[in-house]
């Protein structure tokens, strides 16, 4: 880890290597993620718990707070989508 | 205790009288689940170098008869400290992540830490999982909702009926100091492997379970303990 907080590919690379740790992934189907992909609903491995983890490891990992109100469904829709969120949360 | 039988506990002794117990403190609730199979395996290679190895059944977890909503953190601390108060020889206990939480009473020789976690985080994710449940059976619930309930009744986290004295304890709680403590993350200078105890489907790694047996033989020698 560096002092300064991740930039936008440094994101990218946590978020699918937050993936892989939660869903199993294995690196090859994490780094295949594209922004279409589906999440909840479309990963059977994606259950409420599941999103529950990656929240609490986005936090440890980007060093970002997230906040109980910001969380709808949509996030978890694709990854195009959890990455934008993760994005804006750690550029600010 | 309180008129409950013993709970039960997973052994494996070695063939030869034991150089030292290894006192395994597994994770807390869902992840504990999720590195049984890789715990148990550490525990095998333990007992083939000559430890006895023990992963004791909390009270209200597993074969416990206890219900897991009278308990709280405290009761499982004292808990842990009784199961190895018969115990012959040195004791090494080896927690990971939330079992940090509970291991610091125990009359041990040595302390080993895998990952260790604070309560909060791992309270956080209880809550937030029972929050997403909660959204797609289409009631609204927040975290502050959750706590407000949590003051007064036991609430159900993921599965888990949790007393108001489990929630305050988990929400405050971090790993105590003791000695001789040896911390080890994942990765270089620690433990090759994946985390484990994140996985949303359990998995098991045999090469993990070796280095972890190995990182705690060679604790326990530097540690002046065999």
């Amino acid at each position: 880890m560096t002092d300064s907080a991740p930039e936008t590919s440094g994101v990218d690379a946590a978020l699918r290597a937050l993936l892989a740790d939660v869903l199993g992934l294995g690196a090859d189907r994490a780094a295949a993620l594209t922004d279409d992909s589906g999440l909840f609903g479309a990963l059977p491995e994606f259950d409420s718990m599941a999103v529950a983890t990656v929240l609490t490891e986005m936090e440890d990992r980007l060093d970002i707070l997230i906040d109980d109100d910001e969380i709808d469904g949509e996030i978890f829709e694709t990854y195009g989508n959890l990455l934008s969120f993760a994005t804006r949360k750690v550029t600010g | 205790m309180t008129g409950h039988a013993p709970e039960h506990r997973l052994g494996i002794a070695p063939v030869a009288p034991p150089r030292a117990t290894v006192v395994v403190v597994p994770p807390l609730f869902e992840e504990a689940n999720r590195t049984r199979r890789t715990l148990v395996l550490a525990m095998r290679a333990l007992a083939a170098g000559g430890f006895a190895a023990l992963l004791p059944d909390l009270p209200g977890q597993n074969e416990s008869l206890v219900p897991l909503a009278e308990v709280d953190l405290e009761r499982w601390q004292d808990a842990l400290a009784a199961v190895t108060r018969t115990t012959d020889g040195p004791v090494i206990v080896a927690s990971v992540r939330g079992g940090a939480l509970i291991d610091h009473r125990v009359n041990a020789a040595a302390w080993w830490r895998l990952a260790p976690v604070g309560g909060a985080a791992l309270l956080r994710t209880l809550m937030r999982a029972r929050v997403s449940a909660d959204r797609e059976a289409g009631i609204a619930s927040s975290l502050d909702s959750l706590h407000a309930a949590a003051q007064t009744a036991p609430l159900l986290l993921a599965g888990n009926a949790l007393s108001p004295a489990m929630i305050a304890g988990l929400g405050a709680a971090e790993a105590q100091p003791v000695e001789p403590l040896r911390s080890v993350a994942l990765g270089e200078g620690g433990i090759a492997g994946t985390p484990l105890w994140l996985r949303a489907e359990p998995g098991e790694d045999a090469v993990m379970a070796q280095a972890i047996a190995a990182d705690i033989a060679a604790w326990s020698r530097s540690c002046g303990i065999s």
